[in-house]
Protein backbone atom coordinates (compact mmCIF):
# COMPACT_ATOMS: atom_id res chain seq x y z
CA UNK A 1 0.00 0.00 0.00
CA UNK A 2 1.21 3.38 -0.80
CA UNK A 3 2.29 5.91 2.35
CA UNK A 4 0.03 8.71 0.80
CA UNK A 5 -2.91 6.29 0.62
CA UNK A 6 -2.61 4.85 3.82
CA UNK A 7 -2.36 8.59 5.17
CA UNK A 8 -5.76 8.88 3.05
CA UNK A 9 -7.40 5.69 4.67
CA UNK A 10 -6.86 6.86 8.01
CA UNK A 11 -7.87 10.25 7.55
CA UNK A 12 -11.23 8.64 5.44
CA UNK A 13 -11.66 5.96 8.57
CA UNK A 14 -11.91 9.04 11.32
CA UNK A 15 -8.37 8.21 12.65
CA UNK A 16 -6.03 10.76 13.92
CA UNK A 17 -3.11 11.15 11.41
CA UNK A 18 0.24 10.27 13.22
CA UNK A 19 2.36 13.27 12.95
CA UNK A 20 4.62 11.96 10.49
CA UNK A 21 3.88 10.00 7.54
CA UNK A 22 3.25 6.16 8.08
CA UNK A 23 6.86 4.45 8.30
CA UNK A 24 7.53 1.02 6.98
CA UNK A 25 7.84 -0.19 10.70
CA UNK A 26 4.01 0.82 10.65
CA UNK A 27 3.33 -0.72 7.56
CA UNK A 28 5.62 -3.89 8.42
CA UNK A 29 2.60 -6.60 7.93
CA UNK A 30 1.70 -4.96 4.86
CA UNK A 31 5.37 -5.70 2.99
CA UNK A 32 4.13 -8.91 1.24
CA UNK A 33 6.72 -10.11 -1.04
CA UNK A 34 6.84 -9.58 -4.79
CA UNK A 35 6.32 -12.59 -6.67
CA UNK A 36 9.53 -15.04 -6.63
CA UNK A 37 12.16 -14.07 -9.37
CA UNK A 38 12.62 -16.19 -12.55
CA UNK A 39 15.60 -17.85 -12.46
CA UNK A 40 17.69 -18.19 -15.80
CA UNK A 41 20.40 -20.33 -17.64
CA UNK A 42 23.90 -18.48 -17.44
CA UNK A 43 26.17 -19.07 -19.77
CA UNK A 44 29.96 -18.16 -18.66
CA UNK A 45 33.01 -17.63 -20.75
CA UNK A 46 35.95 -19.67 -18.88
CA UNK A 47 38.34 -17.48 -19.51
CA UNK A 48 36.75 -14.43 -18.17
CA UNK A 49 34.54 -15.71 -15.21
CA UNK A 50 35.71 -16.54 -11.68
CA UNK A 51 34.10 -19.18 -9.20
CA UNK A 52 34.40 -16.84 -5.77
CA UNK A 53 33.81 -19.63 -2.81
CA UNK A 54 32.34 -16.97 0.32
CA UNK A 55 32.90 -18.30 3.95
CA UNK A 56 32.23 -22.25 3.38
CA UNK A 57 34.47 -23.07 6.78
CA UNK A 58 33.29 -25.93 9.17
CA UNK A 59 33.05 -23.38 12.30
CA UNK A 60 29.98 -22.06 10.66
CA UNK A 61 28.81 -24.21 8.00
CA UNK A 62 27.92 -27.11 10.22
CA UNK A 63 24.56 -29.05 10.62
CA UNK A 64 24.09 -27.54 14.13
CA UNK A 65 24.90 -23.77 13.65
CA UNK A 66 23.80 -23.39 9.75
CA UNK A 67 22.29 -27.01 8.16
CA UNK A 68 21.17 -24.59 4.98
CA UNK A 69 24.90 -24.10 4.16
CA UNK A 70 25.53 -27.88 4.88
CA UNK A 71 23.03 -28.66 1.99
CA UNK A 72 24.35 -26.44 -0.31
CA UNK A 73 27.83 -28.40 0.04
CA UNK A 74 26.99 -31.06 -2.94
CA UNK A 75 26.15 -28.65 -5.17
CA UNK A 76 28.99 -26.67 -4.95
CA UNK A 77 31.37 -28.97 -5.09
CA UNK A 78 29.84 -29.92 -8.48
CA UNK A 79 30.57 -26.61 -9.49
CA UNK A 80 33.76 -26.34 -7.78
CA UNK A 81 34.76 -29.27 -10.06
CA UNK A 82 33.18 -28.53 -13.11
CA UNK A 83 34.91 -25.25 -12.58
CA UNK A 84 38.38 -26.84 -12.43
CA UNK A 85 38.16 -29.05 -14.88
CA UNK A 86 37.16 -26.45 -17.09
CA UNK A 87 40.40 -24.25 -16.00
CA UNK A 88 38.25 -21.67 -14.47
CA UNK A 89 39.42 -19.37 -11.76
CA UNK A 90 38.75 -20.40 -8.25
CA UNK A 91 38.78 -17.71 -5.70
CA UNK A 92 37.99 -17.87 -2.25
CA UNK A 93 36.83 -15.74 1.02
CA UNK A 94 37.23 -15.51 4.46
CA UNK A 95 35.27 -13.67 6.81
CA UNK A 96 36.71 -12.12 9.99
CA UNK A 97 36.65 -14.90 11.91
CA UNK A 98 36.26 -18.62 9.89
CA UNK A 99 39.66 -20.92 9.20
CA UNK A 100 38.76 -24.54 8.56
CA UNK A 101 37.44 -24.70 4.86
CA UNK A 102 34.13 -27.51 4.64
CA UNK A 103 37.12 -30.13 3.54
CA UNK A 104 34.90 -31.12 0.46
CA UNK A 105 35.74 -27.80 -0.70
CA UNK A 106 39.09 -26.96 -0.04
CA UNK A 107 41.41 -24.67 -1.57
CA UNK A 108 43.73 -26.01 -4.30
CA UNK A 109 47.04 -24.77 -4.32
CA UNK A 110 47.39 -21.53 -6.20
CA UNK A 111 43.90 -20.14 -5.65
CA UNK A 112 43.86 -16.73 -3.82
CA UNK A 113 42.23 -16.45 -0.26
CA UNK A 114 40.89 -12.76 0.66
CA UNK A 115 39.72 -12.05 3.75
CA UNK A 116 37.15 -9.98 4.91
CA UNK A 117 33.48 -9.00 6.37
CA UNK A 118 30.54 -9.01 4.55
CA UNK A 119 31.82 -6.91 1.80
CA UNK A 120 34.82 -8.96 0.20
CA UNK A 121 35.86 -6.10 -1.82
CA UNK A 122 36.75 -3.78 1.52
CA UNK A 123 40.31 -3.77 2.41
CA UNK A 124 41.20 -6.42 0.27
CA UNK A 125 43.07 -7.53 -3.05
CA UNK A 126 39.84 -8.79 -4.56
CA UNK A 127 39.01 -6.29 -7.27
CA UNK A 128 42.91 -6.23 -8.08
CA UNK A 129 42.95 -10.33 -8.40
CA UNK A 130 39.96 -10.05 -10.79
CA UNK A 131 41.26 -7.49 -12.65
CA UNK A 132 45.23 -9.00 -12.93
CA UNK A 133 43.48 -11.93 -13.83
CA UNK A 134 41.54 -10.61 -16.80
CA UNK A 135 37.93 -11.21 -15.09
CA UNK A 136 34.90 -10.06 -16.64
CA UNK A 137 32.19 -12.15 -14.56
CA UNK A 138 31.84 -13.81 -11.37
CA UNK A 139 29.35 -16.68 -9.71
CA UNK A 140 29.25 -16.21 -5.94
CA UNK A 141 28.10 -18.97 -4.25
CA UNK A 142 28.52 -19.35 -0.17
CA UNK A 143 27.49 -18.27 3.13
CA UNK A 144 25.54 -16.31 4.81
CA UNK A 145 23.33 -15.27 1.80
CA UNK A 146 22.74 -11.78 3.28
CA UNK A 147 26.03 -12.02 4.45
CA UNK A 148 28.89 -12.07 2.10
CA UNK A 149 26.91 -13.37 -0.70
CA UNK A 150 24.71 -10.17 -0.92
CA UNK A 151 27.00 -7.55 -0.30
CA UNK A 152 29.69 -9.48 -2.44
CA UNK A 153 27.81 -10.13 -5.26
CA UNK A 154 26.33 -6.85 -4.96
CA UNK A 155 29.18 -4.67 -4.79
CA UNK A 156 30.63 -6.82 -8.02
CA UNK A 157 27.86 -5.71 -9.81
CA UNK A 158 28.29 -2.02 -9.25
CA UNK A 159 31.97 -2.40 -9.96
CA UNK A 160 31.16 -3.34 -13.94
CA UNK A 161 31.17 -7.35 -13.28
CA UNK A 162 28.94 -10.11 -14.47
CA UNK A 163 27.48 -11.90 -11.68
CA UNK A 164 25.64 -15.64 -11.50
CA UNK A 165 24.36 -16.56 -8.37
CA UNK A 166 22.59 -20.24 -8.32
CA UNK A 167 19.95 -20.24 -5.50
CA UNK A 168 21.06 -23.77 -4.51
CA UNK A 169 24.41 -22.03 -3.83
CA UNK A 170 23.73 -19.70 -1.18
CA UNK A 171 22.79 -20.54 2.23
CA UNK A 172 21.04 -18.71 5.37
CA UNK A 173 21.40 -20.87 8.70
CA UNK A 174 18.30 -22.86 9.27
CA UNK A 175 14.58 -22.65 8.79
CA UNK A 176 13.50 -19.53 10.58
CA UNK A 177 15.85 -17.98 8.51
CA UNK A 178 14.41 -17.86 5.14
CA UNK A 179 13.17 -14.06 4.57
CA UNK A 180 17.06 -13.92 4.69
CA UNK A 181 17.55 -15.83 1.51
CA UNK A 182 13.96 -14.65 -0.04
CA UNK A 183 14.77 -10.75 -0.08
CA UNK A 184 18.65 -11.93 -1.29
CA UNK A 185 17.50 -13.68 -4.26
CA UNK A 186 14.54 -10.86 -4.93
CA UNK A 187 17.05 -7.84 -3.94
CA UNK A 188 20.11 -9.49 -6.35
CA UNK A 189 17.63 -10.00 -9.42
CA UNK A 190 15.87 -6.74 -9.14
CA UNK A 191 17.70 -4.36 -6.99
CA UNK A 192 18.10 -0.84 -8.20
CA UNK A 193 21.84 -0.81 -10.34
CA UNK A 194 22.07 -4.14 -10.28
CA UNK A 195 19.62 -6.36 -12.30
CA UNK A 196 21.29 -5.28 -15.80
CA UNK A 197 24.32 -7.17 -14.44
CA UNK A 198 23.35 -10.13 -12.42
CA UNK A 199 21.55 -13.25 -13.32
CA UNK A 200 19.76 -15.45 -10.50
CA UNK A 201 20.43 -19.15 -11.46
CA UNK A 202 21.03 -22.63 -10.67
CA UNK A 203 23.96 -24.87 -10.43
CA UNK A 204 22.49 -26.90 -13.30
CA UNK A 205 21.10 -23.87 -15.66
CA UNK A 206 25.13 -22.70 -15.56
CA UNK A 207 26.72 -23.67 -19.26
CA UNK A 208 30.41 -23.05 -19.41
CA UNK B 1 9.96 -31.23 0.23
CA UNK B 2 10.66 -28.34 2.42
CA UNK B 3 14.78 -27.84 2.40
CA UNK B 4 14.07 -26.83 5.94
CA UNK B 5 12.74 -30.36 6.81
CA UNK B 6 15.22 -32.27 4.94
CA UNK B 7 17.96 -31.39 6.93
CA UNK B 8 18.72 -34.80 8.11
CA UNK B 9 18.36 -36.68 4.62
CA UNK B 10 21.01 -33.29 3.26
CA UNK B 11 23.25 -33.82 5.80
CA UNK B 12 23.65 -37.31 5.34
CA UNK B 13 24.30 -36.94 1.67
CA UNK B 14 26.66 -34.27 2.58
CA UNK B 15 28.62 -36.48 4.79
CA UNK B 16 28.33 -39.01 1.97
CA UNK B 17 30.23 -36.36 -0.58
CA UNK B 18 32.94 -35.90 2.13
CA UNK B 19 33.50 -38.64 2.47
CA UNK B 20 33.83 -40.48 -0.79
CA UNK B 21 34.20 -39.29 -3.97
CA UNK B 22 30.19 -39.90 -4.70
CA UNK B 23 29.24 -36.64 -5.92
CA UNK B 24 25.80 -36.24 -4.81
CA UNK B 25 23.15 -34.29 -6.98
CA UNK B 26 21.69 -31.59 -5.05
CA UNK B 27 18.04 -32.37 -4.55
CA UNK B 28 16.99 -29.83 -1.62
CA UNK B 29 14.43 -27.34 -2.52
CA UNK B 30 15.87 -23.83 -2.88
CA UNK B 31 14.55 -20.31 -1.85
CA UNK B 32 12.31 -20.27 -5.31
CA UNK B 33 10.54 -23.06 -4.33
CA UNK B 34 9.89 -22.16 -0.95
CA UNK B 35 9.32 -18.86 -1.71
CA UNK B 36 5.08 -18.69 -0.64
CA UNK B 37 6.33 -20.58 2.80
CA UNK B 38 8.73 -17.63 3.88
CA UNK B 39 7.19 -16.23 6.72
CA UNK B 40 8.04 -12.13 7.70
CA UNK B 41 10.32 -11.62 10.57
CA UNK B 42 9.17 -9.51 13.86
CA UNK B 43 9.58 -5.43 12.55
CA UNK B 44 12.27 -4.21 14.89
CA UNK B 45 12.02 -2.10 17.52
CA UNK B 46 12.67 1.44 17.29
CA UNK B 47 15.26 2.85 19.53
CA UNK B 48 16.29 6.12 20.73
CA UNK B 49 19.71 7.56 19.97
CA UNK B 50 21.90 10.49 21.47
CA UNK B 51 24.54 11.24 18.47
CA UNK B 52 27.76 13.69 19.51
CA UNK B 53 27.33 16.41 17.54
CA UNK B 54 30.90 16.81 17.17
CA UNK B 55 31.50 13.42 15.42
CA UNK B 56 28.08 12.44 13.45
CA UNK B 57 27.41 13.73 10.02
CA UNK B 58 23.88 13.35 8.12
CA UNK B 59 24.10 12.13 5.08
CA UNK B 60 21.26 12.97 2.31
CA UNK B 61 21.14 10.59 -0.05
CA UNK B 62 19.92 11.41 -3.66
CA UNK B 63 17.12 13.50 -2.89
CA UNK B 64 17.14 14.78 -6.36
CA UNK B 65 13.12 15.93 -7.16
CA UNK B 66 13.48 13.98 -10.30
CA UNK B 67 12.86 10.58 -11.43
CA UNK B 68 13.92 7.91 -11.01
CA UNK B 69 15.24 9.61 -7.76
CA UNK B 70 12.99 11.42 -5.41
CA UNK B 71 10.83 12.79 -8.49
CA UNK B 72 7.29 12.37 -9.01
CA UNK B 73 7.80 8.56 -9.74
CA UNK B 74 8.75 8.59 -6.09
CA UNK B 75 5.65 9.18 -3.87
CA UNK B 76 7.33 7.53 -0.90
CA UNK B 77 10.08 9.49 -1.05
CA UNK B 78 8.59 13.09 -1.41
CA UNK B 79 6.42 11.74 2.01
CA UNK B 80 9.78 11.99 3.80
CA UNK B 81 11.05 14.84 3.14
CA UNK B 82 9.14 16.80 6.05
CA UNK B 83 10.72 14.45 8.43
CA UNK B 84 14.75 14.94 6.35
CA UNK B 85 13.67 18.67 6.74
CA UNK B 86 13.39 18.92 10.67
CA UNK B 87 16.21 16.28 11.11
CA UNK B 88 18.07 18.37 9.42
CA UNK B 89 17.59 21.94 10.59
CA UNK B 90 17.98 19.93 13.94
CA UNK B 91 21.54 18.78 12.59
CA UNK B 92 22.15 22.07 11.32
CA UNK B 93 21.69 23.69 15.04
CA UNK B 94 23.73 21.51 16.96
CA UNK B 95 26.08 21.88 14.40
CA UNK B 96 26.78 18.09 13.24
CA UNK B 97 28.43 17.86 9.80
CA UNK B 98 25.93 17.31 6.67
CA UNK B 99 26.63 15.16 3.20
CA UNK B 100 25.18 14.76 0.44
CA UNK B 101 25.00 12.61 -2.52
CA UNK B 102 23.24 12.72 -5.97
CA UNK B 103 23.79 10.62 -8.75
CA UNK B 104 23.19 9.97 -12.80
CA UNK B 105 23.28 13.21 -14.64
CA UNK B 106 22.23 15.23 -11.29
CA UNK B 107 24.44 18.12 -9.23
CA UNK B 108 24.05 19.54 -5.85
CA UNK B 109 22.53 22.08 -7.49
CA UNK B 110 19.45 20.02 -8.10
CA UNK B 111 19.04 18.36 -4.85
CA UNK B 112 15.20 19.38 -3.84
CA UNK B 113 14.75 22.77 -2.40
CA UNK B 114 13.35 21.38 1.60
CA UNK B 115 16.16 19.64 2.12
CA UNK B 116 18.73 21.78 0.09
CA UNK B 117 22.65 22.23 0.65
CA UNK B 118 23.88 25.64 2.07
CA UNK B 119 27.14 26.59 1.88
CA UNK B 120 30.29 24.32 3.23
CA UNK B 121 27.74 21.66 2.71
CA UNK B 122 29.90 18.59 0.74
CA UNK B 123 28.31 16.60 -1.75
CA UNK B 124 29.54 13.25 -3.67
CA UNK B 125 28.80 11.75 -6.70
CA UNK B 126 28.07 8.42 -7.18
CA UNK B 127 26.04 5.16 -7.92
CA UNK B 128 24.15 3.27 -5.26
CA UNK B 129 27.29 2.66 -2.79
CA UNK B 130 28.34 6.58 -2.07
CA UNK B 131 31.60 5.20 -0.84
CA UNK B 132 32.31 3.77 -4.52
CA UNK B 133 34.68 6.00 -6.44
CA UNK B 134 34.52 8.93 -4.28
CA UNK B 135 35.96 10.72 -0.92
CA UNK B 136 33.15 9.82 1.19
CA UNK B 137 35.33 7.76 3.35
CA UNK B 138 38.49 10.35 3.33
CA UNK B 139 35.87 12.90 4.08
CA UNK B 140 33.99 10.91 7.01
CA UNK B 141 37.99 10.37 8.56
CA UNK B 142 39.47 14.25 7.80
CA UNK B 143 36.00 15.00 9.79
CA UNK B 144 36.37 12.71 12.50
CA UNK B 145 33.14 11.19 11.84
CA UNK B 146 32.40 8.27 13.82
CA UNK B 147 28.50 8.02 13.56
CA UNK B 148 26.70 8.63 10.46
CA UNK B 149 22.85 9.40 10.85
CA UNK B 150 21.55 7.76 7.10
CA UNK B 151 18.16 9.73 5.01
CA UNK B 152 17.56 9.01 1.71
CA UNK B 153 16.09 7.06 -1.62
CA UNK B 154 16.06 4.49 -2.74
CA UNK B 155 16.66 2.58 0.79
CA UNK B 156 17.42 -0.44 -0.77
CA UNK B 157 20.39 1.12 -2.82
CA UNK B 158 21.69 4.26 -1.71
CA UNK B 159 20.68 3.56 1.74
CA UNK B 160 21.59 0.07 2.22
CA UNK B 161 24.72 0.17 0.50
CA UNK B 162 26.37 3.14 2.04
CA UNK B 163 24.85 2.07 5.68
CA UNK B 164 26.34 -1.00 5.80
CA UNK B 165 29.90 0.58 4.12
CA UNK B 166 30.05 3.06 6.81
CA UNK B 167 29.13 -0.33 8.98
CA UNK B 168 31.71 -2.48 7.80
CA UNK B 169 34.21 0.65 7.89
CA UNK B 170 33.79 0.84 11.86
CA UNK B 171 31.31 3.68 11.85
CA UNK B 172 28.26 3.50 13.85
CA UNK B 173 25.08 3.50 11.78
CA UNK B 174 21.79 5.29 13.06
CA UNK B 175 18.93 4.61 10.32
CA UNK B 176 15.30 6.47 11.21
CA UNK B 177 13.08 4.58 9.13
CA UNK B 178 10.64 7.64 8.59
CA UNK B 179 13.57 9.27 6.28
CA UNK B 180 14.10 6.76 3.84
CA UNK B 181 12.24 5.18 1.24
CA UNK B 182 12.01 2.84 -1.99
CA UNK B 183 9.24 1.77 -4.65
CA UNK B 184 7.68 -0.60 -2.28
CA UNK B 185 6.87 -1.69 1.30
CA UNK B 186 8.79 -4.89 0.87
CA UNK B 187 11.94 -3.47 -0.47
CA UNK B 188 12.14 -0.78 2.51
CA UNK B 189 11.41 -3.52 4.58
CA UNK B 190 14.05 -5.33 3.60
CA UNK B 191 16.48 -2.89 3.78
CA UNK B 192 15.54 -2.41 7.44
CA UNK B 193 15.83 -6.01 8.82
CA UNK B 194 18.79 -6.51 6.44
CA UNK B 195 20.64 -3.12 8.36
CA UNK B 196 19.45 -4.13 11.67
CA UNK B 197 20.64 -8.01 11.47
CA UNK B 198 23.15 -8.20 8.75
CA UNK B 199 25.92 -10.84 9.68
CA UNK B 200 29.01 -8.90 11.22
CA UNK B 201 27.92 -5.50 11.27
CA UNK B 202 24.43 -4.81 12.41
CA UNK B 203 25.15 -4.44 15.86
CA UNK B 204 26.58 -1.42 14.80
CA UNK B 205 23.38 -0.05 13.15
CA UNK B 206 20.92 1.26 15.09
CA UNK B 207 16.95 1.88 13.69
CA UNK B 208 14.93 4.49 14.90
CA UNK B 209 12.56 7.47 13.83
CA UNK B 210 13.67 10.95 13.39
CA UNK B 211 12.26 12.69 16.59
CA UNK B 212 13.85 9.41 18.44
CA UNK B 213 17.32 11.27 17.37
CA UNK B 214 18.87 13.38 19.88
CA UNK B 215 21.97 15.58 19.15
Amino acid sequence: MKRNLFAAMLVLAGLSLPAHAANIIDEWANAKPPASPELKPAAVDTKTYALLVVDMVSETCNAKARPRCVETIPAIQKLLNDARSKGMAVIYALGVSGKEFVPALAPKDGEPIVKSGADKFINTDFEKILKDKGIKGVIVVGTLAYGGVLHTASQAALRGFKVVVPVDGMSSQNADTLYSEQYTAWHLANGPGLAANVTLTKTDMIKF
Amino acid sequence: MKRGFATAAASLAATMALSSTIVVSASADDIITEWASVKSPTAPALKPVTVDPKTTALLLLDFVPHDPYCGPGKPRCGATLPAVKQLLANARAHGAAVIYSVAGKYEAADIAKDVAPVANDLAVKSKADKFLNTDLEKILKEKGIQTVVVTGNSANAAVLYTGTGAALRGLKVVVPVDCISANEPFEEQLTVWQLAHGPGFGNQVTITKSDMIKF
